[in-house]
Protein backbone atom coordinates (compact mmCIF):
# COMPACT_ATOMS: atom_id res chain seq x y z
CA UNK A 1 0.00 0.00 0.00
CA UNK A 2 1.28 3.52 -0.73
CA UNK A 3 2.77 4.94 2.44
CA UNK A 4 4.10 8.27 3.69
CA UNK A 5 4.97 10.13 6.87
CA UNK A 6 4.46 13.76 7.74
CA UNK A 7 6.06 15.53 10.67
CA UNK A 8 3.41 17.72 12.30
CA UNK A 9 4.16 20.26 15.09
CA UNK A 10 3.60 17.45 17.61
CA UNK A 11 4.50 14.06 16.32
CA UNK A 12 4.67 12.17 13.09
CA UNK A 13 1.54 11.10 11.23
CA UNK A 14 2.01 7.91 9.22
CA UNK A 15 -0.49 6.94 6.55
CA UNK A 16 -0.87 3.96 4.28
CA UNK A 17 -3.83 3.75 1.93
CA UNK A 18 -5.43 2.13 -1.08
CA UNK A 19 -7.44 3.87 -3.75
CA UNK A 20 -10.42 2.68 -5.72
CA UNK A 21 -10.51 5.05 -8.67
CA UNK A 22 -10.36 8.55 -7.17
CA UNK A 23 -11.54 7.56 -3.72
CA UNK A 24 -9.94 6.03 -0.67
CA UNK A 25 -10.89 2.38 -0.22
CA UNK A 26 -8.61 1.53 2.69
CA UNK A 27 -6.58 3.67 5.10
CA UNK A 28 -4.42 3.09 8.15
CA UNK A 29 -3.21 6.02 10.23
CA UNK A 30 -0.59 5.64 12.95
CA UNK A 31 1.88 7.83 14.79
CA UNK A 32 3.05 9.29 18.06
CA UNK A 33 0.37 11.97 18.42
CA UNK A 34 -2.40 12.24 21.03
CA UNK A 35 -6.11 12.04 20.27
CA UNK A 36 -8.85 12.33 22.87
CA UNK A 37 -10.85 10.14 22.92
CA UNK A 38 -8.51 7.53 21.47
CA UNK A 39 -11.28 5.51 19.81
CA UNK A 40 -11.92 8.44 17.49
CA UNK A 41 -9.06 7.39 15.23
CA UNK A 42 -10.99 4.25 14.17
CA UNK A 43 -13.93 6.49 13.42
CA UNK A 44 -11.75 8.84 11.36
CA UNK A 45 -10.40 5.96 9.28
CA UNK A 46 -13.96 4.76 8.72
CA UNK A 47 -15.11 8.20 7.62
CA UNK A 48 -12.25 8.57 5.15
CA UNK A 49 -13.21 5.46 3.21
CA UNK A 50 -15.09 6.59 0.11
CA UNK A 51 -13.77 10.16 0.29
CA UNK A 52 -12.22 11.54 -2.91
CA UNK A 53 -8.48 11.74 -2.53
CA UNK A 54 -8.03 15.44 -3.20
CA UNK A 55 -7.03 18.13 -0.75
CA UNK A 56 -10.38 19.87 -0.69
CA UNK A 57 -12.52 16.77 -0.08
CA UNK A 58 -10.12 15.50 2.56
CA UNK A 59 -10.08 18.78 4.43
CA UNK A 60 -13.85 18.90 4.39
CA UNK A 61 -14.07 15.35 5.79
CA UNK A 62 -11.48 16.11 8.47
CA UNK A 63 -13.14 19.33 9.58
CA UNK A 64 -16.50 17.61 9.75
CA UNK A 65 -14.94 14.85 11.84
CA UNK A 66 -13.48 17.40 14.27
CA UNK A 67 -16.67 19.38 14.66
CA UNK A 68 -18.99 16.37 14.94
CA UNK A 69 -16.93 14.24 17.29
CA UNK A 70 -15.44 17.03 19.45
CA UNK A 71 -12.15 15.20 19.17
CA UNK A 72 -9.04 16.92 20.53
CA UNK A 73 -5.55 16.48 19.11
CA UNK A 74 -3.11 18.81 20.88
CA UNK A 75 -0.84 20.63 18.42
CA UNK A 76 -2.31 18.75 15.47
CA UNK A 77 -4.95 20.17 13.14
CA UNK A 78 -7.10 18.79 10.31
CA UNK A 79 -4.65 20.16 7.73
CA UNK A 80 -1.84 18.04 9.16
CA UNK A 81 -3.79 14.83 8.58
CA UNK A 82 -4.64 16.07 5.09
CA UNK A 83 -0.98 16.72 4.36
CA UNK A 84 0.01 13.22 5.55
CA UNK A 85 -2.68 11.66 3.35
CA UNK A 86 -1.69 13.75 0.32
CA UNK A 87 1.90 12.63 0.74
CA UNK A 88 0.88 9.00 0.91
CA UNK A 89 -0.85 9.43 -2.46
CA UNK A 90 2.47 10.44 -3.92
CA UNK A 91 4.39 7.94 -1.81
CA UNK B 1 -4.87 20.01 52.69
CA UNK B 2 -5.98 17.17 50.44
CA UNK B 3 -4.27 13.83 50.61
CA UNK B 4 -3.38 11.52 47.75
CA UNK B 5 -2.20 7.94 47.95
CA UNK B 6 1.45 7.10 47.31
CA UNK B 7 2.15 3.48 46.42
CA UNK B 8 5.40 1.63 47.17
CA UNK B 9 7.91 1.34 44.33
CA UNK B 10 7.18 -1.82 42.37
CA UNK B 11 9.07 -3.83 39.80
CA UNK B 12 6.75 -5.78 37.51
CA UNK B 13 6.50 -7.31 34.10
CA UNK B 14 5.15 -4.82 31.55
CA UNK B 15 1.69 -6.30 30.93
CA UNK B 16 0.89 -6.29 34.62
CA UNK B 17 2.22 -2.74 35.06
CA UNK B 18 0.01 -1.45 32.26
CA UNK B 19 -2.92 -3.32 33.79
CA UNK B 20 -2.31 -1.77 37.23
CA UNK B 21 -2.43 1.73 35.73
CA UNK B 22 -5.70 0.97 33.95
CA UNK B 23 -7.19 -0.72 37.01
CA UNK B 24 -6.49 2.32 39.20
CA UNK B 25 -7.97 4.61 36.51
CA UNK B 26 -11.14 2.50 36.18
CA UNK B 27 -11.66 2.21 39.92
CA UNK B 28 -10.96 5.91 40.43
CA UNK B 29 -13.77 6.49 37.92
CA UNK B 30 -16.01 4.22 40.00
CA UNK B 31 -15.19 6.22 43.13
CA UNK B 32 -13.35 3.24 44.63
CA UNK B 33 -9.74 4.39 44.24
CA UNK B 34 -8.19 7.63 45.51
CA UNK B 35 -6.01 10.03 43.57
CA UNK B 36 -2.77 8.12 43.30
CA UNK B 37 0.91 8.59 42.53
CA UNK B 38 3.11 5.59 41.98
CA UNK B 39 6.62 4.83 40.79
CA UNK B 40 7.65 1.59 39.17
CA UNK B 41 10.30 -0.19 37.16
CA UNK B 42 10.14 -2.62 34.28
CA UNK B 43 11.33 -6.24 34.37
CA UNK B 44 12.45 -7.16 31.82
CA UNK B 45 13.49 -3.94 30.11
CA UNK B 46 10.72 -3.08 27.68
CA UNK B 47 9.57 -0.83 24.89
CA UNK B 48 6.17 0.75 25.42
CA UNK B 49 4.37 1.79 22.28
CA UNK B 50 1.92 4.68 22.04
CA UNK B 51 -1.70 3.67 21.52
CA UNK B 52 -1.71 4.88 17.90
CA UNK B 53 1.67 3.57 16.85
CA UNK B 54 2.33 0.79 14.41
CA UNK B 55 4.27 -2.05 16.04
CA UNK B 56 6.28 -2.95 12.97
CA UNK B 57 7.07 0.59 11.98
CA UNK B 58 8.34 1.65 15.41
CA UNK B 59 10.14 -1.27 17.01
CA UNK B 60 12.93 -3.47 15.72
CA UNK B 61 11.44 -6.75 16.92
CA UNK B 62 14.55 -8.75 16.09
CA UNK B 63 16.71 -6.58 18.30
CA UNK B 64 14.06 -6.77 21.02
CA UNK B 65 13.99 -10.58 20.84
CA UNK B 66 17.77 -10.88 20.77
CA UNK B 67 18.19 -8.55 23.75
CA UNK B 68 15.31 -9.99 25.78
CA UNK B 69 13.33 -6.75 25.63
CA UNK B 70 9.54 -7.02 25.95
CA UNK B 71 7.15 -4.87 23.91
CA UNK B 72 3.78 -3.60 25.13
CA UNK B 73 1.17 -1.20 23.77
CA UNK B 74 -0.06 1.54 26.12
CA UNK B 75 -3.60 2.92 26.41
CA UNK B 76 -2.06 6.38 26.12
CA UNK B 77 -1.01 8.07 22.90
CA UNK B 78 2.42 9.53 22.25
CA UNK B 79 5.66 7.88 21.19
CA UNK B 80 7.59 4.69 21.80
CA UNK B 81 9.71 4.65 24.96
CA UNK B 82 12.53 2.35 26.01
CA UNK B 83 12.24 1.44 29.69
CA UNK B 84 15.62 0.20 30.88
CA UNK B 85 15.29 -2.05 33.93
CA UNK B 86 18.49 -0.64 35.41
CA UNK B 87 18.29 2.96 34.29
CA UNK B 88 14.74 4.19 34.16
CA UNK B 89 11.97 4.97 36.63
CA UNK B 90 8.36 5.31 35.50
CA UNK B 91 5.72 7.33 37.29
CA UNK B 92 1.94 7.21 37.03
CA UNK B 93 -0.62 9.72 38.24
CA UNK B 94 -4.33 8.93 38.39
CA UNK B 95 -6.67 11.75 39.40
CA UNK B 96 -9.98 13.34 38.57
CA UNK B 97 -10.29 15.37 35.41
CA UNK B 98 -11.10 18.34 37.65
CA UNK B 99 -7.88 18.03 39.64
CA UNK B 100 -5.89 19.38 36.67
CA UNK B 101 -6.56 22.07 34.04
CA UNK B 102 -9.03 21.21 31.28
CA UNK B 103 -6.59 22.36 28.58
CA UNK B 104 -4.47 19.39 27.50
CA UNK B 105 -1.12 21.16 27.33
CA UNK B 106 -1.73 22.92 30.65
CA UNK B 107 -2.64 19.60 32.27
CA UNK B 108 0.59 17.99 31.05
CA UNK B 109 2.45 21.00 32.40
CA UNK B 110 0.67 20.87 35.78
CA UNK B 111 1.65 17.25 36.37
CA UNK B 112 5.14 17.72 34.92
CA UNK B 113 5.65 20.60 37.37
CA UNK B 114 5.81 18.04 40.19
CA UNK B 115 8.60 16.21 38.37
CA UNK B 116 10.40 19.46 37.52
CA UNK B 117 10.50 20.37 41.20
CA UNK B 118 11.74 16.85 41.89
CA UNK B 119 14.53 17.22 39.32
CA UNK B 120 15.45 20.55 40.95
CA UNK B 121 15.71 18.83 44.33
CA UNK B 122 18.16 16.43 42.71
CA UNK B 123 20.18 19.42 41.48
CA UNK B 124 18.98 19.62 37.89
CA UNK B 125 17.68 22.74 36.19
CA UNK B 126 14.75 21.08 34.41
CA UNK B 127 11.99 22.79 32.47
CA UNK B 128 8.75 21.90 30.70
CA UNK B 129 9.05 21.39 27.00
CA UNK B 130 5.58 21.33 25.40
CA UNK B 131 3.68 19.26 24.72
CA UNK B 132 4.72 16.46 26.99
CA UNK B 133 8.45 16.50 27.75
CA UNK B 134 10.83 17.78 30.41
CA UNK B 135 14.27 18.95 29.35
CA UNK B 136 17.57 19.83 30.92
CA UNK B 137 19.45 22.22 28.67
CA UNK B 138 17.86 21.33 25.37
CA UNK B 139 17.93 17.60 26.04
CA UNK B 140 14.98 15.44 26.98
CA UNK B 141 15.14 13.81 30.42
CA UNK B 142 11.48 12.84 30.81
CA UNK B 143 8.51 12.24 28.52
CA UNK B 144 4.88 11.71 29.47
CA UNK B 145 1.67 10.38 27.99
CA UNK B 146 -1.90 10.90 29.09
CA UNK B 147 -5.40 9.63 28.56
CA UNK B 148 -8.72 10.91 29.85
CA UNK B 149 -11.60 8.53 30.38
CA UNK B 150 -14.73 8.54 32.50
CA UNK B 151 -13.98 12.06 33.85
CA UNK B 152 -10.64 10.82 35.15
CA UNK B 153 -7.11 11.10 33.95
CA UNK B 154 -4.08 8.84 33.78
CA UNK B 155 -0.69 10.33 33.06
CA UNK B 156 2.41 8.19 33.10
CA UNK B 157 5.92 8.85 31.96
CA UNK B 158 9.58 8.12 32.02
CA UNK B 159 12.34 9.48 34.24
CA UNK B 160 15.71 8.78 32.64
CA UNK B 161 18.20 7.89 35.36
CA UNK B 162 20.89 6.07 33.39
CA UNK B 163 19.46 4.21 30.39
CA UNK B 164 21.42 2.37 27.72
CA UNK B 165 21.04 5.00 24.99
CA UNK B 166 22.65 2.88 22.29
CA UNK B 167 20.20 0.04 22.92
CA UNK B 168 17.37 2.59 23.04
CA UNK B 169 18.12 3.75 19.52
CA UNK B 170 18.73 0.23 18.24
CA UNK B 171 15.28 -0.82 19.45
CA UNK B 172 13.35 2.20 18.24
CA UNK B 173 13.19 1.91 14.49
CA UNK B 174 15.89 3.69 12.64
CA UNK B 175 17.53 1.90 9.74
CA UNK B 176 20.58 -0.09 10.97
CA UNK B 177 23.09 1.81 8.86
CA UNK B 178 22.16 4.96 10.77
CA UNK B 179 23.33 3.47 14.04
CA UNK B 180 26.81 4.74 13.45
CA UNK B 181 28.89 6.60 15.97
CA UNK B 182 27.71 9.80 14.35
CA UNK B 183 24.08 8.92 14.88
CA UNK B 184 24.63 7.90 18.47
CA UNK B 185 26.40 11.16 19.21
CA UNK B 186 23.44 13.06 17.81
CA UNK B 187 21.10 10.95 19.97
CA UNK B 188 23.27 11.98 22.91
CA UNK B 189 22.57 15.55 21.96
CA UNK B 190 18.82 15.02 22.15
CA UNK B 191 18.50 12.84 25.24
CA UNK B 192 20.12 13.07 28.64
CA UNK B 193 19.81 11.39 32.04
CA UNK B 194 20.22 12.16 35.72
CA UNK B 195 23.50 10.24 35.80
CA UNK B 196 24.87 12.17 32.87
CA UNK B 197 23.91 15.56 34.29
CA UNK B 198 24.99 14.91 37.88
CA UNK B 199 27.92 12.63 37.28
CA UNK B 200 26.51 10.04 39.65
CA UNK B 201 23.54 7.74 39.69
CA UNK B 202 21.07 8.25 42.54
CA UNK B 203 19.11 5.27 43.82
CA UNK B 204 15.59 4.66 42.60
CA UNK B 205 14.28 5.43 46.09
CA UNK B 206 16.14 8.77 46.16
CA UNK B 207 14.59 9.77 42.84
CA UNK B 208 11.16 8.67 44.03
CA UNK B 209 11.48 10.70 47.23
CA UNK B 210 12.57 13.85 45.36
CA UNK B 211 9.63 13.52 42.98
CA UNK B 212 7.17 12.85 45.81
CA UNK B 213 8.21 16.10 47.51
CA UNK B 214 8.01 17.89 44.16
CA UNK B 215 4.42 16.74 43.66
CA UNK B 216 3.45 17.70 47.20
CA UNK B 217 4.74 21.22 46.59
CA UNK B 218 3.29 21.72 43.14
CA UNK B 219 -0.15 20.26 43.91
CA UNK B 220 -0.36 21.58 47.48
CA UNK B 221 -1.26 18.11 48.72
CA UNK B 222 0.31 15.51 50.98
CA UNK B 223 0.78 11.83 50.32
CA UNK B 224 -0.38 9.01 52.48
CA UNK B 225 1.50 5.81 51.90
CA UNK B 226 -0.89 3.09 50.83
CA UNK B 227 -1.13 -0.22 49.04
CA UNK B 228 -3.08 -1.43 46.03
CA UNK B 229 -6.55 -2.54 47.12
CA UNK B 230 -7.61 -6.14 46.59
CA UNK B 231 -10.11 -4.90 44.01
CA UNK B 232 -7.37 -3.09 42.10
CA UNK B 233 -5.22 -6.21 42.17
CA UNK B 234 -7.96 -8.50 40.88
CA UNK B 235 -8.97 -6.06 38.14
CA UNK B 236 -5.30 -5.72 37.13
CA UNK B 237 -5.00 -9.53 36.92
CA UNK B 238 -7.96 -9.51 34.57
CA UNK B 239 -6.75 -6.59 32.42
CA UNK B 240 -3.29 -8.11 32.10
CA UNK B 241 -4.63 -10.61 29.54
CA UNK B 242 -5.53 -7.75 27.18
CA UNK B 243 -2.07 -6.22 27.32
CA UNK B 244 -0.41 -9.61 26.82
CA UNK B 245 -2.57 -10.47 23.78
CA UNK B 246 -1.13 -10.27 20.28
CA UNK B 247 -4.38 -8.68 19.14
CA UNK B 248 -3.72 -5.69 21.40
CA UNK B 249 -0.03 -5.53 20.58
CA UNK B 250 -0.64 -5.60 16.84
CA UNK B 251 -3.63 -3.28 16.91
CA UNK B 252 -1.83 -0.96 14.48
Amino acid sequence: MPYAEFKAPKGIIKVSLKLDGDSISEIRISGDFFMYPEEALDELEGRLVGVRADRESLLEALEKFYSETKVETPMIEPKHFVEAIMRSLRG
Amino acid sequence: MKSWRLLPLRVDEPFYSMAIDEAILRLKADGKSPNTLRFWRWRPSSVSLGYFQSLNREVDLEVAKKRGVAVVRRITGGGAVFHDHDGELTYSVVCGQNDVPRDIEKSFEAICEGLIRGFKRLGLDACFSPLNDISVGSKKISGSAQTRKWRCLLQHGTILIDPDIRLMFELLRVSPEKITDKFISSAYERVTSIKRELGEKPSFEEVKEAMRLGFEESFGIYFEEGELSSEEISLAEELKEKYASSEWLMKR
